[in-house]
């Protein structure tokens, strides 16, 4: 199978699951529903209208064959992998930690070759952003190991 | 309701903290507009968590703020650096750089100023005059008729302007689906929730849309880090002389009304209005010769569009609670965040609000022009902040933007998972703005369709009995099948 048809398939894929899923929810009685719909219904008519897309997209791809998408350098995927990173940060210490982390390290990912540059930026950026939405709009944010120090 | 439209919108001028807010905003909407990647959309979308606190009328006026004042920024690097800051300021580049590179950079900077001034301001007026008529006629419309126009809506997504109709279309539905995760409205049965019951009410516009735009487009400017930017050097910017204004007023006339009406189709934006604008432009040019080489009526054209479709957006978003472009669809969201509802409601209980919004906007154009004029040369050299110090801080205030808006970190994770999905989306050429766009139109239509049905004891054909809901569907139609139609017929001609 060619690399095109891969995004009609996870696609298909998808709204299969979709269909699948929907078909398990409940169902209400007559009385409440009425002449209206089940709830499985909506999700399900979008489903096979996407899928009659998907058709007509796949025979898109078939006349006019498009050129593969090319793979991204290590930039992209490497910042999708401080995405995870940043998740793991914010779970196991604190979010403010996550996105000193994320920050310092893009930095250097994305090509800054000054260590104090990217330092400042992961340093100063979430330090005023904090400062401004604690105290201009007084948000409380998720306890963390930095979050427990300032909070108490 | 004249008397009281005039004091509202005046009220703004005697609001120091309304103008100082416009004036701050206005400058992060240029800075915005000529950092390339971020734009309209994707400013919107981060400073969104910001307005959570203010008062519903400042917030609304920062959002479109950002919208008009980012939309014409644009301009500028698109003239300097031959990169537009923004999607509409693409058809800028055509001549706008041409003519920079011929040394006269200064003339194409202050003909893209006055051109999207009076571009801005126009449709401000069609706004004020139009939104209100609009409004007494969809005050006749029932659910049938909701539920028409919305489709109505749904289809013109297969006609924005990047990623071909079906990608659109499909991205839409995908849009619409998600709609329908949490708790159905008229049942209470859940769904697509697993458990989650912070789904319960559905997943929450703020932090999709920031993960959408701004997630995404980090992900895709991660693309661009080799890059290297050079700028062309500019003394001063020049006002168009009088010989100049000769030449380009009927265009930038013509770009207004384009433009206008353009912004009010359902999901159509400021990209198409400048690519339909200048070719316009062109068109009707006599010295056609001249596109492509630093015309100056071709960054008329295209400039006066642009700025004309902001205006011209705003009147279905706030009328009929249907968005025009993604950042309009950002600005539909705040409305609802801050409880104004859009539709005929905001134009009988709340015309102050709108006509100080209406106001805000009328303000921005005029500041915008007054920064362009005389700060273009120093906001260029904001688009020389480095791609790897510029989208951290992007990444930063996504998050924690995402986090503000209900104080709660599914919301940050449901902004990098959509991030990842809008950067893949746009990978295989699918837009992120149907997705937006079918998220808020979805339980408009489900909703619809479900009161139609209870209305016409579940005989959904009545539906096509009701003239003007027969006339969205037919528009519908048209919108969908029209060009296979018509190439189909030229075909059978030929």
């Amino acid at each position: 199978m060619k690399n095109i048809y891969l995004v009609p398939l996870i696609l298909s894929i998808f709204s299969l699951a979709v269909i699948a899923i929907a078909l398990q929810l409940d169902t209400s009685p007559e009385m409440i529903v009425g002449d209206s719909m089940q709830a499985r219904s909506f999700p399900i008519f979008l489903m096979i209208l996407k899928l009659i897309l998907i058709g007509i997209l796949s025979f898109q791809f078939y006349k006019n064959n498009p050129k593969p998408v090319a793979l991204e350098k290590y930039h992209t995927w490497g910042s999708m992998f401080l995405f995870l990173l940043f998740y793991l940060l914010t779970i196991h210490t604190d979010m403010f930690i996550g996105i000193f982390v994320v920050i310092f390290l893009m930095s250097i990912l994305w090509g800054e070759r000054r260590i104090w540059v990217a330092f400042l930026t992961a340093t100063i950026t979430p330090g005023l952003v904090f400062l401004l939405f604690d105290y201009v709009l007084k948000i409380r944010f998720p306890r963390g190991i930095l979050m427990n120090l300032y909070y108490g | 309701m004249f008397e009281q439209a005039i004091s509202a919108m005046a009220s703004v001028v005697v609001d120091p903290y309304l103008l100082g807010l416009i004036f701050a905003t206005t400058i992060l909407g240029v800075i915005i507009g000529v950092l390339p990647g971020l734009g309209a959309t994707t400013g919107a979308a981060l400073l969104l968590p910001f307005t959570l606190t203010m008062d519903p009328v400042h917030a609304i006026a920062v959002l479109a703020t950002i919208y008009v004042s980012a939309t014409f920024a644009g301009s500028i690097t698109a003239i300097l650096i031959n990169t537009p800051g923004t999607s509409a300021a693409a058809a800028t580049t055509f001549d706008g750089y041409p003519l920079a590179q011929k040394g006269e950079a200064g003339r194409a900077l202050g003909i893209a100023v006055i051109s999207s001034t009076v571009g801005g301001i126009f449709s401000v007026l069609i706004l004020c005059f139009a939104a209100p008529l609009l409004a007494r006629v969809a005050y006749e419309f029932r659910s049938p008729e909701y539920f028409a126009l919305t489709v109505f809506g749904l289809s013109m997504l297969a006609s924005i302007s990047a990623g071909g109709a079906v990608k659109n279309l499909i991205g839409g539905i995908f849009g619409v689906w998600l709609s329908t995760i949490g708790a159905e409205r008229v049942t209470g049965i859940e769904r697509f929730m697993f458990g989650n019951y912070e789904l319960y009410e559905g997943l929450h516009f703020v932090p999709i849309f920031i993960g959408l735009f701004a997630i995404s487009e980090l992900l895709v400017q991660s693309k661009t880090v080799d890059k290297i930017i050079k700028t062309v050097s500019m003394k001063a910017v020049k006002l168009p002389t009088l010989e100049d204004y000769k030449k380009i007023w009927k265009t930038i006339l013509r770009s207004c009304g384009i433009g206008t009406f353009i912004g009010v189709l359902p999901a159509e934006g400021a990209t198409v209005a400048s690519m339909i604008g200048y070719s316009e432009a062109r068109r009707w040019s006599k010295n056609k010769k001249e596109f492509g080489k630093g015309s100056i009526e071709g960054i008329a054209g295209a400039e006066a569009a642009n700025n004309a479709a902001t205006g011209g957006a705003m009147v279905p978003t706030m009328v009929l609670g249907i968005p025009g472009s993604g950042t309009t669809a950002i600005i539909l969201v705040g409305l609802m965040v801050h409880g104004l509802r859009p539709g005929v409601y905001l134009f009988t209980e709340q015309v102050e609000k709108v006509y100080q919004i209406f106001g805000s906007m009328f303000v921005a154009n005029v500041m915008f022009m007054l920064m362009g004029l005389y700060a273009a040369k120093l906001f260029a050299r904001v688009s020389l902040v480095p791609t790897q110090i510029l989208w951290p801080i992007v990444f930063a205030l996504s998050v924690i933007g995402a986090y503000a808006f209900q104080g709660q970190l599914l919301d940050v994770w449901l902004a990098l998972i959509f991030g990842v999905i809008g950067f893949f989306a746009r990978r295989h050429g699918f837009s992120v703005a149907p997705i937006a766009v079918g998220l808020i139109l979805g339980e408009m239509v489900e909703t619809n369709l479900q009161h139609s049905l209870k209305m016409f004891d579940g005989a959904w054909w009545m539906i096509l009995t009701q003239p003007l809901a027969l006339m969205f569907l037919v528009f519908a139609f048209l919108g969908l099948c029209g060009p296979m139609i018509f190439s189909w017929i030229t075909k059978q001609k030929d």
